[in-house]
């Protein structure tokens, strides 16, 4: 699916020069369920985003699909991002001003579909993550547990074959951590790619695979046999 | 996708409705205040456009050049000009003119004055009058035809059939019937030339009158010149010097216009009269600053959308982040940002469009005109407001269009705090820009208002308060007339002259000083012996006229002649420019002054009075010399008992009815024709500071939204402060400041710029207020406080919010 070859990032402020990532290699699999932990400050989100096309690496390869990605435009990543990689965020990230299921459809704005698949998508996502009832309420009148499964819809509602997860448990209590986590497994299950980040030991055992990152290099990497 | 924006941008607006209102509240204001402006401007602008082929008429306009004395500008031309022209260009294809006058009219029993405008036979012609009775071929072929306007027709024959009914005119003097053989529409409001009857031009009815004689002194007609299509009017213009120049007879001498005088010909396009001709009744100037103050708000209006449309970014980052992620392209977000600007214009300008239309019949009392607006009669109207709209909304959406635009995702998805956008400093320099503009304005209007003020309660060196003037008296019987209304207990006074302050007099006289030297040119009137009394213009040295022999300079008899000898009166200026810095030491003076160009008098002075204003008071007072002179007794000024003032003038009005059957009792309030000259100033000092508060008004709710965008940023810093020991005080001071900060840097770039124009306007007035610090620095205190109010609220709210709560926030 991925891979990242020697692939650093640096932040450059005024005087200070902050290593996020250091001569980073990682390969990912179709299909995989990767954890990715480590200490706050250990690049852990920085990864993320280079692999989530929100950000370039300062330099090494990137190769998406057997694309070198490392130095597209971002039009072009835009591209590449709306028709593969869907995002879940610790913060969930709903529009407030738009219901549960126009916040869904967004996903399916920007790629020319028709209305009517579009609706018929959304309905169908809805009844998969269990919040079609809520469809027609805003983000601020559902739980934290239920916004994030609308998060997770909009997701997967434009078929994407990678989902990255930052912390997606991160503001949930355990129950509703439990509810999101057993999701992103069954959609591993039908073979969607997940990169998750987490601070939770317990929700990267649900991974395949974990990566440990600490100052910005990868220091082990744990395989696990499927649950 | 469309429906998706609108869906964004609706339930955007109503979860802030505060901003919203704000925002749109400010854009319709602004706009309707634009409009209101350009509606006026606009409206003065059109004079004179609705004649047919009226784009290649011009008039032409004399000016009257004297060597020691200010041009004397006209509307009018001489006699002989007409001719001169259509033989000399043959670019001019026809030539057209008419005396405008008025005449006494009779109907059964009763008097009514009506402008009468004596008319070459082709005028209607000329000017394509519309005849909604009869035709403009025919209508002025005899002597005794007349064209009345509808109205006159339904004044006078009410719902009867006009054409062929007699009117009964008071023409060189004796009343006279003429057969109505037309009836035009009513002039439009919009021109200079106000006719209401038309007759056709007879010499006859000017006996004695020097005007229409081959004389280049008297310029009576006012001349329209038609040009060929496409004629070079320019080059005629430039060769009318050299025409005056050839046809001019040289070294004409003249009685009232002096010994020496050129002349002046100007072509000056039917449109233009109402703005630039030499009688202009509306000034360019000011429309132009007009329009500059509707750009000013307009400017506000629009910085302040794009201020708060600024302060609101932090609320859709997240949104904007979130469609990038999932695929949006920038120039998608572009799209959805300048729609969702435009969207809000949009509502803005119905709003504005709303509020102009429920102004509008106000607003045009207050300028005593009729402004319309007439959007689907006007499809250029429609378009220009088309363009408004999509050029504020472009203009005001493109700033934060862009900046959503290049905003990275990850900057807004995993940090905690909103983003800042466009950054502090641009909204600081928006906030400056709106109120150095409100400062500006609100400097210029406190000074227009006091010179205004000034103008007003200024002394005109005259008691303007309980004072008729009654016209047309002079004549013979004129003096019995005088005499009976004397006989009213509520008749104080009557005093007599050939002019009366606020007019100005058209006569110069020139005199040779006691030290011999240089002859000195004086503003003469003619007046009589009560005068001064009557206006209660004090004397300083010497005595007043009086009516014996010594004092007369003409008396009123068959073939008058001015005396060879006779004594005058001086104002404290005359006696200055004579020579006498002391007034008393004018006194018994005696000096050759050149009365006509065949009469010098031995004139002595025998009295010197305070100066007084006789022309407008925007001038500054020029010498005098005051004689008696008899004939020249057109203006009978009556002071009157205030207290008794309706039988005041029903005793002039009954007395006039037996001395003068048949004429119509003309007369005017002095203190209304003072008021008069400040109308047009009065007027732009109200219409300045109207709109100045409004600016004010926009600019603040501008920053009322900042404030309330303030408090919520800066919730989590003044709680860290509050919790490092700051007190509601230190926060308070903390947060006035941050407001007074763009204030003061405004005034800053608003005195200069504000000190430039008001000194500039101010230079117009002879007798102007001096500019100091103090208005400046109290009009920059004034918009902090307002700026401080609007603000306070809310920088209380915060200041003394619970820092744990500020900070949990988190």
């Amino acid at each position: 699916m991925l891979k990242l070859h020697n692939l650093s990032k640096v932040y450059q402020t005024d005087e200070v020069e902050t290593v996020a990532l250091d001569n980073v290699n990682i390969e990912i699999e179709s299909g995989e369920f990767v954890a990715i932990m480590g200490p706050s400050g250990c690049g852990k989100s920085t990864l993320l985003n280079i692999v989530g096309m929100l950000d370039s690496p300062s330099s090494g390869d990137y190769i998406f699909m057997d694309e070198n990605v490392a130095g597209y435009p971002e039009s072009k990543l835009s591209n590449i991002r709306k028709q593969n990689i869907g995002f879940i965020f610790q913060s969930f990230n709903l529009i407030d001003e738009l219901t549960v299921e126009e916040n869904i459809e967004l996903a399916l704005l920007y790629h020319n579909i028709p209305a009517s698949e579009r609706r018929e998508r959304v309905a169908r996502v809805m009844d998969k993550v269990g919040i079609a009832h809520r469809a027609k309420h805003m983000p601020s009148q559902l739980s934290g547990g239920q916004q994030q499964r609308v998060a997770v819809a909009r997701a997967v509602v434009g078929d994407q074959a990678m989902i990255l997860a930052d912390e997606p448990t991160g503001n949930l209590d355990s129950a509703h951590g439990q509810e999101v986590m057993e999701m992103l497994q069954s959609l591993n299950a039908e073979g969607t790619t997940i990169v998750m980040v987490t601070h939770s030991p317990a929700h990267a055992d649900y991974a395949r695979r974990t990566i440990n990152l600490f100052d910005g290099h990868v220091v082990t990497e744990n395989l696990r046999a499927a649950v | 996708m469309f429906q998706n924006y609108l869906k964004t941008a609706v339930r955007n607006l109503l979860r802030q409705k505060l901003f919203s209102f704000i925002n749109i509240a400010g854009l319709a204001v602004g706009l309707a205040a634009f409009l209101l402006i350009l509606l006026f401007v606009r409206d003065e602008m059109s004079w004179d456009r609705h004649w047919g082929g009226g784009e290649n008429i011009y008039r032409v306009e004399t000016t009257i050049q004297f060597p020691v004395r200010e041009d004397r500008p006209t509307s009018n031309t001489a006699t002989p000009v007409k001719d001169l022209l259509l033989d000399t260009y043959p670019e001019i294809g026809d030539v057209t003119r008419y005396l405008a006058g008025s005449a006494t009219f009779q109907q059964s029993g009763d008097l009514f004055s009506e402008r009468v405008a004596f008319a070459e036979t082709n005028f209607l012609d000329f000017f394509g009058f519309r005849f909604l009775h009869g035709s403009a071929e025919t209508a002025l072929e005899d002597q005794n035809s007349i064209v009345i306007t509808q109205q006159i027709s339904e004044k006078y024959f009410q719902d009867e059939a006009p054409l062929g009914k007699t009117l009964s005119l008071r023409v060189a003097g004796e009343f006279r019937d003429f057969i109505v053989t037309g009836v035009i529409e009513n002039p439009v409001r919009t021109t200079h030339m106000r006719v209401d009857t038309i007759v056709p031009f007879n010499r006859e009815y000017f006996q004695g009158a020097r005007w229409f004689t081959d004389d280049w002194r008297f310029a009576i007609w006012l001349t329209y010149v038609r040009f060929a299509e496409g004629a070079n009017v320019a080059a005629v213009q430039a060769d009318l010097p050299a025409f005056i120049e050839r046809h001019m007879p040289k070294n004409a001498g003249g009685q009232e216009t002096g010994r020496e005088f050129s002349m002046k010909l100007n072509l000056v396009a039917l449109s233009d009269i109402h703005l630039y001709s030499n009688v202009a009744t509306a000034d360019a100037g000011t429309l132009y600053g007009f329009v500059g103050i509707a750009f000013l708000i307009l400017a506000i209006a629009v910085v302040n959308f794009l201020n708060l449309s600024m302060a609101r970014v932090a609320h859709r980052a997240r949104e904007v982040a979130m469609r990038k992620v999932v695929g949006a392209q920038r120039s998608q977000i572009i799209q959805q940002f300048l729609g969702e600007s435009l969207f809000l214009v949009v509502i803005s300008v119905i709003v504005a469009l709303v509020l102009v239309e429920i102004s509008l019949p106000h607003y045009s009392e207050f300028l005593t005109s009729v402004i319309e607006m007439n959007l689907l009669g006007e499809p250029s109207l429609m378009a220009a407001i088309v363009i408004l709209c999509v050029g504020v909304g472009l203009s005001a959406g493109s700033l934060h269009a862009i900046y959503f635009s290049m905003m990275r995702p990850r900057d807004v998805l995993y940090s905690n705090t909103s983003p800042d956008a466009g950054g502090s400093k641009l909204r600081l320099g928006l906030v400056v820009a709106q109120f150095s503009i409100s400062v500006a304005l609100m400097t210029i209007a406190f000074f227009v208002n006091e010179q205004t003020e000034y103008s007003r309660t200024m002394d005109l060196g005259f008691n303007d308060q309980n004072l008729i003037v009654v016209a047309g008296t002079n004549n013979t019987n004129s003096e019995e007339f005088k005499n009976r209304i004397l006989q009213s207990p509520f008749i104080n006074a009557v005093g007599r002259s050939s002019d009366v302050p606020t007019e100005g007099s058209e006569d110069r006289l020139t005199i040779r000083p006691v030290s011999a030297g240089e002859t000195v040119t004086l503003d003469a009137l003619p007046t009589g012996p009560d005068f001064f009394r009557v206006y209660q213009i004090p004397l300083i040295a010497g005595r007043y006229l009086n009516d014996s022999e010594q004092d007369t300079l003409r008396r009123r008899e068959q073939n008058a002649q001015y005396q060879a000898a006779a004594n005058i009166v001086v104002n404290e200026s005359g006696a200055r420019l004579l020579g006498f810095d002391n007034p008393a030491d004018a006194v018994n003076q005696v000096m050759r002054a050149d009365i006509t160009s065949e009469r010098v008098a031995e004139t002595r002075i025998v009295g010197v009075v305070k100066d007084f204003h006789f022309d407008s008071a925007r001038d500054v007072i020029r010498p005098g010399i005051y004689y008696i002179d008899y004939m020249r007794h057109s203006d009978m000024s009556v002071r009157i008992d205030g207290n008794n003032r309706d039988a005041a003038i029903g005793v002039i009005e009954q007395v006039w009815r037996e001395l003068f059957p048949g004429r119509v009792l003309n007369y005017r309030d002095m203190s209304e024709l003072v008021e008069r000259q400040y109308q047009a100033d009065t007027r732009l000092a109200d219409m300045l500071t109207a709109f100045t508060i409004l600016a004010i008004s926009i600019s603040c709710l501008g920053l009322y939204g900042l404030a309330a965008f303030t408090v919520e940023r800066r919730t989590r810093e003044i709680g860290i402060r509050k919790v490092l020991g700051a007190d509601l005080l230190d926060v308070l001071m903390l947060l006035l400041w941050q407001f007074a900060k763009p204030i003061l840097i405004a005034n800053l770039i608003a005195w200069p710029v504000a000190f430039f124009f008001i000194n500039d306007w101010l230079d117009g007035f002879a007798y102007r207020i001096d500019l100091n610090l103090v208005p400046f620095v109290m009009t920059g205190l004034l918009a902090l406080v307002i700026g401080w109010f609007t603000v306070a609220g809310h920088a209380f709210l915060i200041a003394r919010a619970n820092p744990v709560r500020a900070l949990r926030y988190e």
